[in-house]
């Protein structure tokens, strides 16, 4: 036995069993797959409107119809004010918890000389007849393409947005159709997903007057895994994710670590329940999410003691639970070695790489979900 | 038209007791929330009949009874009493309303609940010494058997200390009516008759010291109050809303009726000693508060405190003072009735009233957030924030009692300052802060939980924003009382003048 941090060490003989994080019962299964559907319809809304942004919207100064997606009208005003519209900031705030917390190649490219002289171009174009504009960007050179680099970000999140949309409407056709009935069937079918798409290109390129400027061009060489997924389970599910009113840190007492490695506020660590006062939202995204609930979904929301009053609670740990499902399918993904080998080294060394998972995850939501 | 008060509620309760023992719990609800609401609906047809403009007793109703004793049946209503018969037959409303519908014994309870409403009717409308005593003690034996059958863990320690505290009351209340009457050689019992100007000082002031202490352990005022705790926190929560609602008010009732307006010589050399009395109920009621583990305990030991305001305002006797003790009698009725009630619905959805316990209450989702934030109304209105009835009634208090006893008044002023602190400490500790796990799972909370409590709570902010609509009852009648009584404040105004 390999020495561990973790306080449940059996977790590590499930996960080399092939077992997931998440306990394998009929109502987690229906839980998972119910609330990855309605995910998937949010994040279809989201990725769409991260592109559109970054393809549409760069460099504006003051986008002011950035959620709109293009079609502005009175009526689509009217609803926006009235906010009966997807919560787009939660894709922004990830967004920015990926820009702010970095690492994977996109990081890495955006600070490098090719970077900047694409953006440069990009910028010369697009303020080729604005004279304060390109004096302000020769006083200032950063803050432009800073600018840029955050729109890379929009639309990396958006195509790995994109790609996890369609991975769970069709892990919901799958389910509907009774081939996926287990949590390991949905940690295969995300872990199969995952895969197919690591190395699919990440690009960014910008259309002005009719000629396309690369941004990411498809020689920089990144890709879907190792350049956005990985960020983003780093950045959002263990760093920090905008679940505004969940838990609230305070920086003078010390409760948020100077170093950014150590911190634990991402997703699978968030306390569904709203901190505080009366009218806090748990957070934008679950906001989002009930919307789109499927019935079955419903049905066992209803069946708890306070029926759907606390809906919003009950959709975080569903969310959280299926969080969990695509972290087991992350560890698998990344697993040095198949599963099921047989040479001692090799299932050392993917037991080393369940143990590092785990150790991250000993104080996170994974004693809740399992209990 | 008075009798109809007493009548309605007696039928009621006769109808229910004989139900028969098959009938659905449903049924006797039904019955006593129809004959409690026919009796709340009468006193406001009364007070839309009521002349605002007259001194005297109004709608009169005299029948001879016992001529020998010198007892007749002899209601009337004024200023003082309107407003406490409408307060009790709202409340008793909202009390059957916030019953447990499986409650055991059903039928019973209901009666005496209604019963309850004929003794303090009763006692309000009495115009007659003897009568008033009579409902008086009517009234104590279904709050003892309220307490006794449908009450906490230890409820037969509390209601037989409630019931010796109360029999001892009545008693010396008794003892100083019949002094008054024999002494001064009035023929009969009325309250109308009776001239206690011929009797010596000493006399007068024997018979105040048995109506101080009779109706002071009905306040309660310390140190009389010990009854009244454990009432409370064994009473089930319609009761305590009744108890703190309109029983105490018997008590302030009764002082300002038989004590100041009988006997105002005594009243008038006594009245510094009460002020003081006041100031001595204010602190040890609020400190007790500060110290209390228990929410309900908590709420009862602020009633204590908030009563010896009138007190105070009693002891001040000016006509603004006595307008600030009745306004305060129905802001205390309605703030401290709305607190039970609240804290009735925590412990009915957590199990517990325990600070130690409870945390996070106000959490949106999974707490009771409307519950918690009519709870932060009813603590701010019973501190005195301004826009609720709370400030307006101990705004009167101060500022009639201020000239009188400018110390005891700064004093009894601390006593609000206590009322913010020990009520920060409930809501910060039962509402504020994350869930805690012991009450994670906590059932819904329905509309007809909430339902009583925001009733209340539209009141309490009305008649902060509008007190004249509850003032205009009683300016005649408390100006009146203090004039044809000649005490205290009047006596100081002139010695300023």
């Amino acid at each position: 036995m390999l020495d561990t941090k973790n306080p449940n060490p059996t977790l590590i003989d499930r996960l080399e069993s092939g077992e997931a994080l998440l306990p394998n019962t009929p109502e987690n299964v229906m839980e998972v797959v119910g609330i990855l559907k309605s995910y998937a319809v949010v994040l279809d809304g989201y990725s769409r409107n991260l592109n559109f942004f970054a393809e549409t919207q760069f460099l504006l100064v003051f986008p002011f119809f950035k959620y709109f997606d293009g079609e502005i009208t009175f009526s689509k005003l009217l609803r926006h004010w009235w906010h009966d519209r997807l919560n787009f900031e939660y894709a922004e705030y990830c967004m920015r918890g990926m820009l702010w917390h970095g690492g994977g190649g996109l990081d890495e490219y955006l600070d490098s000389p090719e970077f900047m002289a694409n953006s440069q171009a990009v910028i010369a174009a697009k303020f080729k007849h604005n004279l304060f504009a390109s004096a302000t960007n020769k006083l200032f050179p950063n803050f432009l393409p800073e600018q840029l680099r955050v729109c890379a970000y929009y639309s990396g999140l958006g195509q790995f947005w994109r790609v996890m949309a369609d991975m769970f409407f069709s892990l919901s056709d799958r389910y509907e159709q009774g081939e996926v009935t287990s949590i390991a069937g949905v940690v295969d079918h995300i872990k199969n997903e995952l895969v197919a798409a690591a190395n699919d290109p990440i690009t960014y390129a910008v259309k002005i007057d009719q000629q396309v400027y690369d941004i990411i061009p498809a020689s920089a060489g990144l890709t879907f895994l190792a350049d956005t997924a990985l960020p983003y389970v780093e950045a959002v599910f263990f760093r920090g994710t905008p679940f505004h009113g969940t838990v609230t840190y305070n920086a003078k007492e010390y409760q948020i670590p100077a170093d950014q490695a150590q911190f634990e506020y991402g997703a699978l660590f968030a306390d569904p329940l709203p901190i505080g006062g009366a009218g806090i939202p748990p957070t934008l995204l679950m906001q989002d999410m009930r919307h789109y609930l499927p019935d079955y979904l419903h049905e066992i929301y209803r069946r708890s003691r306070r029926g759907e009053d606390d809906l919003r609670v009950q959709i975080c740990i569903s969310f959280q639970k299926s969080m969990f499902c695509v972290t087991t399918a992350t560890i698998f993904g990344l697993m040095p070695y198949p599963l099921d080998t047989t040479k001692a080294d090799e299932r050392k060394a993917n037991r080393r790489h369940i143990q590092d998972w785990l150790d991250r995850l000993n104080n996170s939501r994974l004693a809740e979900v399992n209990s | 038209m008075l009798s109809v008060l007493i009548l309605l509620p007696l039928i009621g309760a006769a109808l229910i007791g004989f139900l028969p023992g098959g009938i659905a719990v449903k049924t006797s609800r039904t019955l006593a929330l129809v004959f409690a609401g026919l009796n709340f609906a009468w006193t406001i047809v009364l007070a839309c009949q009521f002349n605002l403009g007259q001194i005297t007793q109004q709608f009169a109703e005299f029948i001879p009874w016992i001529d020998e004793l010198g007892l007749n049946y002899h209601l009337g209503i004024d200023g003082l009493s309107l407003p406490l018969l409408i307060l009790n037959g709202l409340l008793t409303c909202i009390a059957l309303y916030s019953t447990d519908e499986a409650i055991q014994r059903p039928r019973f309870y209901y009666s005496l609940i209604l019963l309850l409403a004929v003794g303090v009717n009763g006692a309000f409308l009495a115009q007659d010494l003897l009568l008033f005593f009579l409902f008086y003690e009517l009234e104590l034996i279904p709050l003892y058997l309220l307490i006794a059958i449908w009450g906490g863990e230890k409820r037969g320690y509390a209601a037989t200390k409630f019931l010796i505290y109360t029999a001892v009351s009545g008693i010396l209340i008794l003892a100083s009516f019949l002094g008054m009457i024999w002494l001064s050689g009035a023929p009969s019992f009325a309250l109308a008759t009776l001239d206690t100007s011929v009797l010596p000082l000493t006399t007068q002031i024997i018979l105040l010291g048995g109506i101080l202490i009779g109706f002071g352990i009905k306040i309660p005022l310390v140190p009389f109050h010990t009854w009244l705790p454990d009432a409370h926190v064994e009473a089930s929560t319609p009761i305590s809303i009744l108890l703190a609602g309109v029983l105490l008010k018997l008590g302030t009732y009764g002082l300002l009726r038989f004590g100041m307006n009988l006997l105002p010589l005594a009243w008038e050399n006594l009245a510094p000693l009460l002020a003081t009395w006041a100031v001595i109920s204010v602190l040890y009621g609020s400190c007790c508060a500060i110290a209390q583990k228990d929410m309900k305990k908590m709420v009862a030991y602020s009633s204590i405190g908030h009563m010896g305001y009138i007190l105070l305002a009693a002891a001040a006797s000016t006509p603004l003072s006595i307008l600030g003790a009745t306004m305060q009698m129905v802001s205390h009725g309605l703030i401290s009735a709305l607190l039970f009630l609240l804290v009735g619905v925590v412990y009915k959805k957590t199990g517990s009233r325990n600070l130690d316990v409870l945390q996070g209450l106000l959490n949106p989702e999974r707490g009771m957030p409307l519950i918690g934030s009519l709870m932060m109304l009813g603590v701010m209105a019973s501190a005195g924030i301004p826009g609720m009835v709370g400030f307006i009634s101990e705004f009167i208090v101060f500022r009639s009692s201020f000239p009188i006893y400018p110390i005891q008044t700064l004093v009894c002023m601390l006593g609000t300052g206590l009322t913010a602190v020990y009520f920060l400490i409930l809501m910060n500790s039962a509402f504020f802060g994350r869930l805690s796990n012991q009450v994670l799972d906590l059932p819904r909370v329905y509309w007809s939980d909430r339902m009583p409590a925001v009733i209340l709570a539209i009141l309490i902010v009305i008649f902060g924003i509008q007190p004249n609509w509850l003032l205009r009852w009683s300016e005649t009648t408390t100006t009146a009382m203090v004039k044809t009584t000649n005490v205290v404040g009047l006596n100081a105004e002139s010695r300023r003048g």
